[in-house]
């Protein structure tokens, strides 16, 4: 039963596609002039899409449907090319219906002679002549019946041949895409280590010129500022345990991301709102990559945005570990700035997805979706 | 002296203030950026300003350039610069013009008090002032092919102690040596790197640095 409404639907997809054929030929002669013409070409790959669709094709895997991404939209010199191609296989198509068509009516005006009593053509029906034309009317329906068949998965392969992106191709844009994430990185690790020589300059070695001068000065003559120095020596090692932390959490290994993450919300100036739901630990990579997301978005909350409350939402969904920051503070913020271009790159380097949505007048959200295997 | 300083960091500017204050020194002034330091001097007029390089709103080289400002609108008020790490452009940048009264330290001197307030006395008396580690990192860039790689070992100490900015008799006294020797080595020095010796004692300062720069 399924093979005839197989049978039946690849036999409906022929029969269009010989109407299509005659429209797509038209459309083609007439179009002839004026084929630098943009809407010419949007035409072809709509018309692309819809042979796409009678041939059970996705649409989407032969890159015909409206893309946003820069060069993967559709391709209007292709379309055309292929419409120009599909067009003397439509005719086949219509052709070999033909015959299909020819032969049944012929076999069922025999049929109606016979059965009747009447000649056919002046023939009666003997034995030998009945089963001549059983057996020739059985193998030219077979064939027939091939041939529409074979014209539909012709169709297929020309569809894919001249739609579906070369192989090659995508080989080379993922070539670039990696090139361009490896660039991506190495800037985000070069950003990381000025922030870490200034956090090192500008803070830890003032506390420590600061203590020594304490020092030097007690030495000359005022042994009092040694409670001083002692004291500013504790918020040396404060300050140098912070920056160790802001290189890289160490507890985030023992711990795991959960409790790195609490650890986050304490030290923040503005309430946050941890939940982290994950089945079992996700890669090293991921974890820290979405322990460095959360903590930037944090920050840069708190310092810009004037949020009240910061919600940070990490779960499994599917392949993906997916991190959401959200504040309700001003909006506004800057993709393209230093610190979210930089986690940008950073979930880029591992093949994830980055977006900041941060209407002026807020709230600002931030999600990243990081792959796990 | 009548001392202004500029320093973004608060603990360390607060504990500069102390310091100066205690070795008898006024501070009609202490700022947190380079704007603030411009007007601060128009308003005092002091005798010397310490300046970090690195201040807000960029941490690159706002108070270099405002030093370089304050030099060229008052030839009188000496500068002294500290700097996180050792600059030749910004030590090259300091010694162009003729000018005496300047010095440039690297940040970590101050933690030597004694060290500090030398420096500071030297550049306020008109003298200047390099951070050892400056000229260190200079006469080091030096190759064979240099007048330098003439110098005999004690030359090139006194060298070394002289683009500090320190005097003959500081020299004599911190080698252990007569300052009539110092001399000899000086001149000896000058002749090997063509330097005219008639030129004072800072402006031989800057005569040596700008000859390892060249």
């Amino acid at each position: 039963m399924r093979h005839v409404a197989d049978g039946a639907r690849v036999g409906a997809a022929v029969t269009l596609g010989t109407v299509t054929a005659l429209l797509e030929a038209a459309y083609l002669l007439l179009a002839l002039p004026f084929l630098g013409n943009p809407n010419v070409a949007a035409g072809a790959v709509r018309l692309a899409a819809l042979e796409a669709r009678r041939l059970h094709l996705d649409p989407a895997l032969l890159r015909l449907a409206p893309d946003l991404e820069e060069g993967d939209g559709p391709d209007g010199g292709r379309a055309l090319r292929y419409l120009a191609a599909r067009v003397p296989v439509g005719v086949l198509g219509g052709l070999v219906l033909t015959l299909l068509v020819y032969g049944v009516g012929m076999a069922a005006l025999l049929g109606r002679a016979w059965l009747t009593g009447g000649a056919f053509d002046g023939m009666t029906p003997t034995v030998p002549l009945v089963s001549y034309f059983v057996l020739a009317g059985v193998v030219a329906l077979f064939l027939v019946l091939s041939g529409v068949a074979g014209v539909y998965a012709l169709e297929r392969r020309l569809a894919r041949r001249l739609l579906a992106p070369d192989p090659t191709e995508a080989l080379h844009r993922r070539i670039a895409e990696l090139a361009e994430s490896r660039a991506g990185i190495v800037t985000a690790v070069d950003a990381e280590r000025r922030r870490i020589e200034r956090d090192l300059h500008d803070g830890l070695q003032q506390r420590l010129v600061a203590l020594s001068m304490l020092i030097g000065r007690s030495r000359r003559g005022r042994p009092e500022l040694l409670e001083a120095a002692h004291e500013e020596a504790q918020h040396a090692l404060a300050e140098l345990r912070e920056v160790a932390w802001r290189v890289y959490p160490s507890g985030l290994d023992s711990l795991g991301l959960g409790e790195a993450l609490a650890g986050v919300a304490e030290r923040s100036g503005v309430p946050v709102q941890v939940t982290c739901e994950l089945p079992e630990r996700p890669p090293m990579a991921v974890e820290t990559a979405a322990y460095f997301v959360v903590c930037e978005a944090v920050t840069n909350a708190a310092k810009h945005s004037g949020a009240g409350l910061i919600t940070v939402d990490v779960r499994r969904c599917g392949t993906m570990v997916v991190v959401r920051v959200r504040d309700d503070g001003a909006g506004g913020a800057n993709a393209s700035g230093g610190g979210l271009s930089g986690l940008a790159r950073r979930v880029a380097a591992l093949d994830g997805g980055f977006e900041v949505d941060s209407p002026v007048g807020g709230p600002t959200t931030i999600v990243a979706e990081l792959p796990c295997g | 002296m009548r001392v202004i300083l500029a320093e973004d960091s608060t603990l360390l500017r607060e504990g500069l203030v102390r310091l100066l204050l205690e070795e008898g020194h006024e501070v009609p002034a202490a700022v947190g950026d380079a704007a603030a330091l411009l007007d601060a001097v128009a308003a005092h007029e002091p005798d010397i300003v310490v300046v970090d390089v690195r201040m807000p709103p960029t941490h690159t080289d706002e108070g270099l350039r405002a030093a370089l400002e304050i030099r060229r609108r008052r030839p009188a008020i000496r500068v002294l610069v500290l700097s996180q790490y050792v600059e030749r452009r910004y030590a090259t940048e300091l010694m162009s013009g003729d000018v005496e009264g300047v010095g440039y330290l690297l940040k970590d001197r101050v933690a030597q008090v004694a060290d500090f307030l030398d420096a500071l006395e030297r550049v306020g008396a008109g003298g200047a002032a390099f951070d050892p580690e400056v000229v260190r990192q200079l006469l080091a860039r030096t190759s064979h092919a240099d007048p330098l790689a003439r110098l005999t070992p004690r030359e090139r100490e006194v060298l070394e102690r002289m683009a500090q900015g320190l005097t003959n008799a500081s020299i004599a006294q911190a080698l252990h040596v007569s300052q009539s020797a110092v001399e000899k080595h000086v001149n000896a020095l000058f002749d090997k790197l063509e330097l005219s010796h008639t030129a004072g004692y800072s402006r031989r300062v800057l005569a040596v640095l700008r000859y390892l720069e060249s």
